[in-house]
Parts: C-alpha cells; structure tokens; sequence
C-alpha cells in the first residue's frame, strides 16, 4: 500500500526477517568452539524454562552463549534504530550514532563511571548506563550546535563535527585509561567492542534502556515520515518540529548508550543496516523502522558469531568486523553521494 | 461568511531575528477571495507568507488567522487551517504519490490513528482536483517538477484548509497546468469559500486570478486594491523600474501588463529633444528607441487609444492629445507647433497621412525649411490618402535637406550624429 514498485512487500519482509532472527540467533548458539545441534539448542531452551536444566551442555547454551547472542541482537538492534532516526532527523545518509560521535560520547560517559565505581558492582550496573546516555546526549546536543549556523544545519559540518569530537572524546577516554592503571586491561577490551563478558545482568541493565529508546520512535513513524519533505514543510503539516526531533535524539541516544554501556564502541552498524533496509523497503519509517530493529539484531548476531569463529579459539572484536563491511560500504555511499550531485 | 478574516496582519513587521524585513504591513484576506502579492524580488513577500506558518518572525504589530492571535496557535492547530504550497517542491525519496498526498492528513488524524475511510475520500478528491490521480501509484522520485507542485498543492488540501498560501505556485508549470491550477484556486475559493494569500511574479496572472493585489515594495505593503487599481503603468515603474504598457486585454477583460523598456537601459547621455510624428503604432518602436538612445522623446498629434499614443504614456512621452478617430483641429495643431519649437529635431514616421493628420507633416515640412534637421523614415508612396498634399509636403522637407532612413536603425544613428556633430 505505501511502497512503490520497485520494493518489497511487508507481507513477504516481516516474516522472513524474523526468520532469519530466529535463525541467527539458534546458529549463534549452536556454532563455536563447541557446536551443539539446533536441535539440542532448543531442547536445552526448553530445560531451562521448565527448570530441569542438567549437564555441562545446558549451562553452555543458557549460560554463556544464549546471552552472549541476545545481548548480541539487543546491541545491534539498539544502533541500526539510533542510526536509522539519525538518518531521518538530519535528512543525512552518512549519519550513524558512530559517525555523529555520539557512540564516543556515550564511551566517555561509560567510562567515566566505571573507573568512578571501582569494587562498587551493584552501583556500576546503575552508573554506567546512564552516564553512558548522558555522555550521548551531551554530544548530540553539542555536535547539533556546532553545525548549525544561524538556526540552519549544514549536512558536511554536521559529519566533520561529529568526526572531530569523536577524536576529541577518544583522546580524553584514552588519557582516563592511562591515568587508571589499575582498571586499564578491563577498560580495553569493553572499548574495543564486544560481547565476551555477555550475561544475564547485562541484558537486565540495557533491555529497559534500549525499550525505552525504541518505544516512542517506533509510535512516532508517521511523524517521522513528515521529516523527509523537510523541517519546514513538516512544521506546515502540523508537526511542533524543535519539540519532535528533542524526543528523537534523546530516544537516538538512550539507544546508543544502551549499546555501547554493554559492548563498547561497534562501528557502522547504525549506518549500513538502515541503507539496505531502505534500499529493500523504501522510505517509510512505519516498514522502515522495525525492520531496521529486526535487521540490526540479525547483522550483529552473525558478526559476533564471525568474530568468535573465523579464527578459533582466538576470539577477535566484533567492532573489527563490522568495520571491514562498514569501512567499503561508507565509502560507497560517499561516491554514490558525489556522482547523484 | 464573506465577511470573515482568515487573515488579517495589522500594523505587523515580520522579518528573521533582529532583521527586519517589512514593517507596518497592514492586510486582511476574507474567506471565498483571492489576494495577491507582487513586488521586487527580495521585497519580502514571501516573508510575509512564512510569518503566518511561524518559519518567519513577527517583530511588531498583530497577526490574527481566523481571529485567532497566531503565535496561540498549535503547529497542529495551525495545520487545520491553513495550508501551504511551497515555492519549491522536493520529494527526494521514494514513496507513491498518494501516500505523499496523504501526508497532509496529518493534522486530522488521531495520535495512533491510521487513514480511514474518509481520509482517503479526501485524498482522492484532493488528487483528482489537481488532475493528479493518475500518478497516485508512480514513488515521488521519479516525477518532474510541475507533478510534485500539484501533488503538493494536493498534499495542502488534503489538509482541509481554511486558508491556501501559495508561493509562486505555478514557476514550474507548462502553459496549461498554469492555468487549470489557478483556475482550480479560484474554483475552491469561490465554491468552498477558501481564502488564498498567493505569491506571484507574473502581473499578468497576478491580475487574472486575484480578487486584490498588494503591492509588496520598499519594506512596506501598499493597500490591497482591485487589480485595475494596484496595476496601473504609475506603480509599475516605481516598483519596477520597468516603463509598461497597462491595458485591459480584450480577451480576459484583465488587467494586461506589455514591459516596453527598464529604467536602468535608458542611456545616462543628454542627446536634446526630439519631435517624433507618429500615430497608427508606426511611432513606437522610434519612440521606444529614441528614449532608450536617452533622448528626451516628444510626439505629434495622436488620438486617443491609438497604439502610439498607449505607448505615449506608458513612456512618459508628452503630446499633443486628439480624441478617438477625430482630426486635427486648429487647437492641436497649435500644439505640435509649440512642440515643435521646443525640438532639436524632427522624426516624420512611415505613418499614412490623410486629411486628419497631414498638418503633423506640413509643421515638419516648415521647420525643415526653418533649418530644424530632420529624419524622413521610408518613402512617401503609398501612404499619401490626402489627395497628394502628403507628397508635395515630403518633397518640401526633402528640398529644404531633410535626411532620409531606411529603417529606424538609420533614423537612430542619423539623430546621433545630428546631436554630436
């Protein structure tokens, strides 16, 4: 009904991107330095829930690699929505919550709080999250500014502002993990991205977080349709549009602080999966949108499962996969970008 | 009904933050009337339309939509009222047109609410109005210029508004969607009793289709008036600059605008004074020229609602006024010899001379023979209907050392040399 020719029907998206979540999600648990059949996967679910969970088995599937895959879903889900709505409220392909710095800024803020909450484990699981939204918040709000002339903002100087305060914010964390000896061997392997340390109480502290943030975009997509024909026509369609993009970028930022408090600094999945979901779904935020949730989950559950297989047991950061498919995938676009001009 | 302001800006200055860029603007549109707005590019017309969607600022004075003080509007609220059909239409993504349309529901429908029944009722209607419906399935990016500003004016209907403010609707519409899409705002103002504020650039279309126009120039608004009255060849050469020729079109019965020559071609040199002996029209591309050249143009005898003598006045040009079809009598002849006497030269058109007007000929003739240079445009044959006095008076002037042209070109370089010798 509201998408044109050239793409796919929700009838036929919806259903097989939820099949491929299951999919990856069963492949996630089953693959890895011991694989386990799909089967056993399910029968091992079904054991914990009725709570006759038994063997070395079980514990390996419910214990560390089922959250490990929904932490996993969780994150990705949390960065293609940020950088999907980042897209639509600055009407800017390139922008992406890693782009924007605003992932640097939720980093600092994590950051600031771990090392402030050293031996304090119950203080740290509160301290962290919400540092971590302040320190996004803080930069969106400040990258907005520094981009913004006169009340108008200019797309270049919104990715160079982004860019440069990403250096910025990254020099500061890097000085905070030298001056923090004591913590540096933790600090470096959360900043690199990633899922090793995957368990139940870090699903428990960013599912609410990441809820939070998806809820009031996803009841908003009609709104974020308006934002395409533009702040100004928008505003005539009876949109109060400073007020709506406040509550975009905020929801945008719980989203990404969300998913770097857990797994640290993930690069270009905000960035791509929106593109190729908008590429195979169209514009409209109502398909757009969840889809994108529902396809984020999927690319990073197989990039963390690339990142813990390609060259076992050696495990490498997931942040280092999703950068040798993001790294060609920008610069597409940018090209693409420069030959429409 | 008839009676109502939809919009009514009193003693308003509106510009962008501490700028300014038109003050003690004072103008109500009613329901079921079309005002227009002309003016200079950067004159502020446009602002004057953005400070009633909020996107400029009021910096003074009142603005009240539907008696409603505007800055105590909802951007919703607002949306319910007044629609709005941009300057430039951008649809850079690809959604079907229809749901492009369907976006101006927007203020009508419920936080949650998806479009019902009578949504797309509205929808279809605002499509088929603005001959749209059968690009309702093609996405947005693939359309042309002139598609996108229908469907926008369409988008702006489906909004039900009160009020349309239209920016140059139509810069990019062929001929004919021009014309339906203004004919269509002049239907839904009539028939629905909409109220429409437009923007245009063409006087032309300007005078056609609004009820009033105000002039919008100086960073002020003149009274809006019937367009006769805001148009006439006075206002458009200080507003513009420009020297035109304001008539009623015989067609339309509409004011009509013919631009003849801008002020700022007009050679800054002080050539001297020139008599032109015109009528029927065979004076004014001389005049039009000779004022260009930067001489100070003055005309022979020419009745009223001739071509040259519309053209006359249109250029400040003085004459010797006769009425409709009348000829020459004793008083005006006396007239172009006064003329005459305040000349530096003569130009005798290739105009056709009868006995109404062979006396402009005769009082040419004379002053050749009193030494005044003067330019015979063409030959004589053929256009002497005066029983041959045509003929013997062009044959004086031409003993006495009149100079003859070809074309006016020739006439122009002729009189260059006669006024720098």
């Amino acid at each position: 009904m509201s998408r044109t020719r050239r793409h796919v029907s929700s009838v036929v998206a919806f259903p097989v991107l939820s099949l491929g979540l299951v999919g990856a999600m069963v492949a996630g648990v089953a693959l890895g330095a011991v694989s386990v059949a799909p089967g056993e996967v399910l029968g091992a679910l079904g054991r914990a829930v009725t709570g006759t969970a038994a063997g070395l088995s079980d514990t390996l599937i419910v214990g560390v690699r089922l959250p490990r895959v929904v932490l996993a879903a969780l994150v990705g889900a949390a960065l293609a929505g940020a950088g999907a709505l980042y897209q639509a409220l600055f009407r800017n392909p390139l922008a992406d919550p890693y782009i924007l710095g605003v992932s640097s800024g939720a980093g600092l803020g994590a950051m600031i709080a771990f090392v402030a909450t050293a031996g304090a484990t119950m203080l740290r699981f509160g301290a962290v999250p919400l540092a971590a939204f302040a320190g996004a918040m803080l930069t969106m709000l400040l990258v907005v500014r520094l981009a913004s002339t006169r009340g108008r903002l200019d797309p270049t100087s919104l990715l160079l502002a982004g860019v440069a305060l990403s250096y910025t914010l990254a020099a500061v964390t890097s000085f905070l993990m030298v001056v923090s000896r004591e913590q540096m061997s933790a600090i470096v392997y959360w900043m690199m991205g990633g899922f090793a340390q995957a368990s139940w109480p870090y699903i428990a502290m960013i599912a609410p977080m990441f809820v939070l943030g998806a809820i009031l975009p996803l009841l908003s997509t009609r709104e974020l349709n308006l934002m395409l024909l533009g702040d100004e026509r928008a505003g005539h369609l009876g949109l109060s549009v400073e007020r709506f993009k406040l509550l975009m970028l905020a929801s945008a930022s719980l989203m990404t602080a969300a998913a770097v408090a857990v797994a640290g600094l993930i690069g270009f999945v905000g960035l791509m999966v929106p593109h190729m979901v908008r590429i195979v779904l169209g514009p409209d935020h109502r398909r757009l949108l969840p889809a994108s949730l529902i396809a984020g989950a999927i690319v990073l559950v197989l990039a963390d499962l690339v990142a813990r297989t390609i060259i076992a047991p050696i495990e490498i950061p997931v942040g280092i996969v999703t950068a040798v498919l993001g790294g060609p995938f920008f610069i597409w676009l940018l090209v693409r970008g420069e030959r429409r001009r | 009904m008839t009676t109502e302001h939809l919009i009514a800006y009193s003693g308003a200055r509106v510009g962008y933050g501490a700028t300014t860029i038109v003050s003690d603007a004072s103008l109500a549109v009613h329901a079921g009337e079309v005002v227009g707005l002309v003016g200079p590019n950067g004159a502020g017309k446009s602002t004057l339309l953005r400070a009633v969607t909020g996107d400029a600022d009021l910096l003074g004075g009142t603005l009240s939509l539907a008696g409603v003080d505007s800055g105590a509007l909802s951007a919703l609220q607002r949306a319910r009222l007044v629609g709005v059909v941009p300057q430039q239409v951008t649809a850079a993504f690809s959604v079907e047109a229809r749901e492009f349309v369907t976006m101006g529901r927007h203020p009508h429908l419920a936080r949650f609410a998806v479009p019902g029944e009578r949504d797309r009722e509205v929808v279809e209607r605002a499509m088929r109005l603005t001959d749209t419906l059968h690009l309702a399935e093609k996405p947005t990016d693939e359309l042309s210029g002139g598609d996108l500003q229908r469907l926008a004016l369409a988008q702006a209907l489906a909004q039900e508004p009160q009020l349309l403010l239209l920016d140059e609707p139509t810069s990019h519409l062929d001929l004919n969607h021009r014309l339906q899409v203004l004919d269509l705002v002049r239907e839904l103002a009539r028939d629905e009793g909409i109220g429409v504020l437009a923007v245009f650039h063409d006087l032309d279309l300007a005078a056609r289709y609004s009820d009033r126009i105000a002039v919008v120039a100086s960073g002020t608004v003149a009274p809006a008036e019937i367009p006769a009255r805001a148009i006439t060849t006075a206002t458009v050469r200080e507003v513009f600059g420009v020297r035109a020729v304001v008539g009623i079109d015989p067609v339309t019965g509409t004011v009509s605008v013919t631009p003849v020559l801008r002020d700022g071609a007009v050679a800054l040199v002080a050539r001297g004074r020139v008599l032109v002996i015109g009528g029927s029209g065979c004076g004014s591309q001389l005049m039009r020229r000779l004022v260009l050249a930067g001489w100070d143009v003055i005309s022979g005898a020419l009745n009223a609602g001739d071509a040259d003598q519309v053209l006359a006045e249109a250029l400040g040009v003085d004459y010797a006024h006769i009425p409709p079809f009348a000829p020459m009598d004793p008083e005006s002849v006396g007239r172009v010899v006064a003329l005459a006497d305040s000349s530096d030269a003569i130009v005798v058109s290739d105009v056709p001379f009868g006995h109404g007007n062979v006396d402009n000929l005769r009082i040419a003739a004379e002053r050749a023979e009193s030494g005044t240079p003067v330019v015979l445009l063409g030959e004589i044959e053929g256009r002497d209907y005066a029983e041959g006095a045509a003929a013997d008076l062009w044959a004086r002037a031409r003993a006495a050392g009149a100079q003859s042209a070809a074309d006016v070109d020739v006439v122009v370089r002729l009189l260059e040399a006669i006024a720098s010798p």
